[in-house]
């Protein structure tokens, strides 16, 4: 430190307190901005601090250092180190109470001057103060001063020598006889007591750093290193030690004092100052020249250095309290992680208070954690009900709930799986709609004659209709009306086809909406069935199903006014009816209707009102592509909602896709929209083995989801997920991993059942095989050697856990009515991989809810906590 | 013990005292504008017969070569002893006297010559570079041997020097016994703050610079009193070695000195220059003063060595040089 670079001390007990020492002593005092005394004289130093500049002090001219007293009286005494070596000790802004003036004005004078580089005063026998000065041929750099001693005896004869000193010295307060003297014929550049032991100093000196213990003054303990300024003890970790040289930190582990733990990534200007923050442990503040940033490692996680290699990981970043280049700071001593930056020119001050790094932790069951200096904050869904409706739950939450529900696994009632979903998601409701009709035009017999129709069936109706060939086309009359209509209709039968995947009809050759109207009518979708029954030109049937919907309970009387507008249809062009619907109809609000009156208003071959009316469903518009729109317009027509669709990442677009290579990248925006693994999971893997789930991405989202049922402990749900994943994809069966080998021929003993899958992992499932009675179970297939005994019950493995000697359980005493099968879990086979003693499943286990160790005598291994997960419980119940 | 070789190549050099007006403009640069060289060692003496100029090379690219100007052909390496903590603190002595038995004697004994800087803050032995072996294989035993490359200090042996193949290996020969001046006036050994070193710009500039006008001359005259003047810059630290009538001239409460304001009388060796290749003159002059624990500076010139003896101590080392110049097979 130069006189000119200003440097910040914070009082050591008044937490409102600072001291600026540039070319004289500033006291400061810092409190809310707009307190009761705003006077003129208050420095703003941030929004809501300012400063009052309390009282100057500068009686010291070339000051070098400066520190203040640690002890809380008398309040306010500094030492200062001039350039001439000279320790002087002087207050700021007290009314000189007795204490104080006993000691202000006291002067330490070194044999030999020079620079006195660094004053530090020892925290607990605080009347010792250390002053490390610049090197003397004949002298030494460290002294020790005892502030209470009273003037040397010598002084009066030294003073006469004193010739060469033009300041009188009043030698009633000069001391010349260091307590100590230490570090001969060197430079001591910076000094600091040990938390660990008050005798003990630490100095950097020329060449090294030395501890030095006063209680044995000539041992020294010393390293040699060129880190020797600004050494600091971590007030938190009282044996780690930082000290740096030029631009370049070490830290240092007193225990292990040969090299620096660590040294921090070098800065290409020198350091001016590092400090430990006082209220957070590891975490060390550095300031270089010319610089308007302070850098901050945070060594929080560091952990204690073991081995030669650990290099301990430091998160590094750095803070600008202002634009200006920053002349020094200091940590405030009590509040959290604040500190006072004083810039490099003008005496600019700033209190400032460093954010702490937030940590941030997901849980796999939707709430957030995160952790911002000494707080934690939890963040969960609000689980209250009818917030849903306000706010839409998280996908987490709802992809728990869903499995829980065992949503996915119906494989018969494909639609089923939108009302285990919850049944409010009008995408999911489409998907598995689409899936149940697209599996049950896959099981259609007649589709199975008709060649190689049911193979598209899965590639969606956008290839189902590019392979469209003889095409009819027929203009039917409004059923109920004699008049022939001019809107033609295309017959094939891929369009028929699409309808059947569309819903719009059922098996058969004849195109009958009946039966799903009628389903339409019963779940009040009254404009839905309208429209479809207007789209099939049975303008009767659609004001039927309107004024069914008007007289329905609850039903919307505005409906019947709908149907009356309907009955006015005329396809005359000029109109006065047509005009009016075709400008009215974009007032109705139900897209259903609006479509309606397009479709009556428009020409023939041209329904752009129908078809791109975004609030109608996919699979109605499509089924009225197919039946309205010409060859040549139909697959531009899907084609463009398949795009729209796939970029969307709208489900219901998979009744174009299909389970394609198109599929899947529609499913994967609507992934990277929702983050709905789950649907992903179970959509594709009804899709052809072959292709879609060879996609990497169709696998990665299986592995996410099966990971979220782990995370969840979902286990039974995951195993089920894994059986079904295996019947739809038999190559996803795991190949068996553990076998049971006889002890005497080697052989694997589930060789008898080895036509049954394994599944097992860690358990074998010896006995698995549906007929136990045909192979003596206790012995071995291959050999017929008995089985090894269970450590407990100590019968031969194979046997069924009915003969448990000496239970107390009530479950266990249910297993010996119970008529058991081999295959249950209590009769797997297990074992400690370490220990190699085991048994039946079930007495292991109840074995170790008492125990700790091994149940064969003599063995203390502690297998089950050898187990990781064996001490979890899974969170859902099967 | 430590003994760091420092990475400083030195040159020794004089300039005549008519010839210092050709280098003011790079000795100022040197002294004054420490951020404008990259010189980092730098030693100035001013004797009555001429300036000698101690410094690095970087120092040295500064002077132009002159008819003024003397070079001392070799290259010169500082050498510095570090206590190293466990120092013995019976010893009151200090400076030369502390390595003259464990560095000089053994020098001279293995004839390299030595050139000595002692400044208030440390003692420098100058080795030449060619010797570097011989030092470092005599020294050995006793030192732990650092050199110090880019503030890095690194051990050495006398294997890692290239040439160790040279080895001074002259019969040993009584060296001569330099005649002694000890001339009247005393002086103090200073230091000073480099950043106030501009406030005392003009009286240094002074001293150093117009010392020789006539005035003064006639004040000096004879050997009662010498004109010596000593600044030096090392790696940062000024030391000044003056007469206290110069001292006079400088601000008192700027410069650095001991709180006991000890003072020092000077013995000049020799009669004659002394030139670079003869060895053993520290080690005469140190030996005695090491046996009689007198704490001494030491400055070797271009023509002179001088020695720096504590005032009360005079008498004893007059009595003690006279005795040796009498009877020299005893000392």
């Amino acid at each position: 430190m130069s006189g000119s670079k200003p440097d910040i001390l914070w009082s050591p007990h008044h937490p409102d307190r600072y001291v600026i020492c540039d070319s004289e002593l500033g006291l400061y005092r810092i409190g809310p901005v707009g307190s009761s005394e705003t006077k003129a004289g208050t420095l703003p130093l941030s929004e809501e601090t300012a400063a009052t500049l309390l009282a100057i002090n500068s009686d010291t001219p070339y000051m070098k250092c400066v520190a203040w007293y640690p002890k809380h009286e008398p309040e306010c005494l500094l030492a200062v180190g001039q350039a001439n070596g000279r320790v002087v000790l002087t207050s700021l802004g007290q009314s000189h109470n007795s204490t104080c003036k006993e000691l202000v004005g006291k002067e330490f004078v070194p044999k030999h001057a020079r620079q006195c580089n660094t004053l530090a005063w020892n925290p607990v026998d605080s009347n010792l103060l250390a002053a490390g000065l610049d090197k003397h041929r004949a002298d030494f750099s460290v002294l020790i001063w005892d502030i209470s001693s009273k003037y040397s005896p010598e002084a009066s004869v030294s003073s006469e020598k004193i010739r060469l000193s033009s300041v009188d010295l009043d030698s009633s307060s000069v001391v010349t006889k260091p307590l100590y003297e230490l570090g001969q014929n060197d430079a001591c550049l910076s000094l600091c007591w040990l938390l660990r032991d008050p005798k003990l100093l630490l100095a950097g000196m020329h060449r090294n750093l030395a501890i030095f213990d006063l209680r044995n003054t000539s041992q020294k303990t010393f390293v040699n290193t060129k880190a020797i300024q600004g050494v600091t003890v971590d007030p938190h970790f009282h044996d780690r030690v930082a000290s740096f040289y030029e631009g370049q930190v070490a830290i240092w582990d007193l225990r292990k004092f040969e090299k620096p733990v660590l040294t921090l990534s070098e800065q290409p200007k020198p350091l001016t100052k590092v400090a430990w923050c006082p209220t957070r442990n590891g975490l060390l503040a550095t300031l270089t020249r010319d610089s308007n940033i302070i850098r901050l490692y945070d060594m929080q996680h560091t952990p204690t250095p073991i081995g030669d290699e650990t290099e301990p990981t430091i998160i590094e970043r750095s803070v600008q309290p202002y634009e200006s280049q920053i002349g020094s700071f200091a940590w405030h001593p009590s509040s959290q992680n604040r500190m006072v930056v004083v810039s490099a020119a003008n005496r600019v001050m700033t209190d400032f208070t460093v954010f702490e790094r937030i940590s941030l932790a997901w849980s796999s069951t939707t709430s957030l954690m995160w952790a911002c200096g000494r707080h934690l904050y939890d963040c969960v869904e609000d689980g209250a009900e009818g917030v849903d409706s306000v706010i839409e739950k998280d996908i987490a939450t709802k992809m728990r709930q869903r499995a829980q529900s065992s949503y996915g696994h119906d494989t018969v009632q494909v639609w089923r799986n939108h009302l285990l979903a919850g049944g409010s998601d009008p995408q999911l409701k489409s998907l598995w709609y689409d899936l149940f009709y697209m599996k049950q035009c896959a099981e259609d017999i007649e589709l199975k004659l008709q060649g190689n129709k049911q193979s598209v069936v899965y590639s969606g109706i956008k290839n189902i209709v590019k392979t469209t060939s003889g095409t009819t086309e027929s203009r039917r009359c409004w059923s109920g009306s004699e008049r022939q209509s001019d809107v033609p209709r295309y017959h094939s039968e891929e369009r028929c086809l699409s309808l059947r995947l569309c819903g719009w009809i059922s098996r058969g050759p004849d195109i009958d909406v009946e039966v799903f109207l009628r389903s339409l009518e019963q779940e009040r979708e009254w404009e839905r069935a309208a429209a479809v029954a207007l789209f099939n030109l049975d303008i009767r049937r659609a004001i039927q199903i309107l004024n069914k919907g008007a007289t329905a309970e609850k039903g919307d009387l505005n409906l019947n006014v709908v149907a009356m507008a309907l009955s006015g249809y005329t396809d005359e062009k000029s109109s006065l009816w047509r005009e009016m619907c075709s400008s009215l109809r974009l007032q109705l609000k139900n897209p259903y209707l609006c479509v309606m009156f397009a479709f009556l208003t428009s020409e023939p071959g041209a329904y752009d009102g129908v078809l791109y009316e975004s609030s109608v469903a996919v699979r109605d518009r499509v089924a009225f592509a197919c039946m309205f729109l010409s060859d040549a317009q139909l697959p531009r027509y899907i084609d463009k909602l398949t795009n729209e669709m796939k970029e969307a990442g709208n489900l219901e677009g998979i009744l174009l896709t299909g389970l394609t290579k198109d599929g899947v990248d529609l499913m994967e925006s609507y992934v990277d929209l929702t983050g709905d693994v789950q649907t992903a999971s179970f959509c594709m893997l009804k899709g052809s083995p072959g292709e879609v789930l060879k996609d990497p991405r169709v696998q990665c989202w299986i592995e996410n989801y099966r990971n979220l049922l782990d995370a969840w402990r979902f286990w039974h749900k995951r195993a089920e997920f894994d059986i079904h994943r295996g019947k739809l994809d038999p190559s996803s069966k795991p190949l068996a991993q553990v076998f049971v080998s006889c002890n005497f021929c080697g052989k694997s003993i589930s060789y008898s059942c080895s036509a049954m899958p394994h599944q097992g992992r860690g358990f074998s499932q010896y006995g698995v095989s549906g007929s136990p009675t045909k192979s003596k179970v206790t012995s071995c297939p291959g050999c017929r050697k008995p089985l090894p005994r269970c450590a407990l019950c100590l019968m031969n493995m194979g046997t069924p856990v009915s003969n448990c000697p000496g239970t107390g359980k009530s479950d266990e005493r249910l297993d010996l009515t119970r008529e058991n099968k081999l295959a249950q879990f209590n009769n797997w086979f297990t074992w400690c991989h370490n220990c190699r003693h085991g048994g039946h499943a079930g007495h292991m286990l109840s074995w170790f809810k008492d125990h700790t160790e091994c149940p064969v005598s003599g063995c203390t291994c502690k297998c089950m906590q050898l187990d990781t997960t064996g001490n979890l419980v899974p969170s859902d119940s099967s | 013990m430590d003994l760091h070789i420092l990475d400083h190549r030195l040159r020794v050099i004089s300039i005549s005292k008519n010839g210092l007006v050709n280098f003011t403009h790079p000795l100022i640069k040197l002294i004054f504008l420490r951020n404008r060289t990259r010189c980092k060692f730098f030693s100035l003496t001013e004797t009555p017969e001429n300036y000698t100029v101690v410094l690095d090379e970087e120092g040295f690219k500064e002077l132009q070569p002159s008819e003024h100007l003397k070079v001392e052909s070799s290259i010169w390496l500082p050498l510095n002893v570090a206590s190293n903590g466990n120092a013995s603190s019976s010893s009151q002595a200090v400076g030369v006297t502390k390595i003259a038995k464990s560095v000089i004697a053994p020098l001279a004994q293995q004839h390299v010559s030595v050139f000595m800087l002692s400044t208030y803050q440390t003692d420098f032995i100058l080795v030449k570079e060619k010797d570097l072996y011989v030092v470092i294989s005599t020294l050995e035993e006793e030192f732990n041997i650092y050199k110090e490359v880019g503030g890095e200090s690194v051990p050495m042996h006398c294997q890692d020097v290239p040439n160790g193949l040279q080895k001074n290996g002259k019969e040993a020969i009584q060296p001569t016994v330099h005649p002694v001046v000890i001339p009247k006036n005393q002086f103090c050994v200073m230091s000073l703050d480099p950043d106030t070193l501009p406030s005392i710009a003009t009286t240094l500039i002074d001293v150093l610079f117009y010392s020789n006008s006539p005035k003064e001359d006639a004040a000096n005259q004879g050997l009662d009193c010498i004109k010596f003047f000593s600044f030096s810059l090392i790696d940062g630290y000024i030391s000044l070695v003056m007469d206290t009538e110069a001292q006079r001239q400088f601000p008192a409460d700027l410069l650095f000195t001991s709180s006991s304001g000890e003072l020092w009388r000077m013995v000049r060796i020799g009669g004659q220059p002394l030139g670079f290749d003869e060895c053993g003159i520290v080690a005469q002059i140190s030996q005695p003063l090491a046996d009689s624990d007198i704490s001494a500076y030491y400055i070797s010139t271009f023509s002179f060595d001088h020695a720096l003896v504590p005032e009360e101590d005079i008498v004893s080392v007059t009595d003690m040089l006279q005795h040796q110049r009498k009877d020299p097979a005893a000392s």
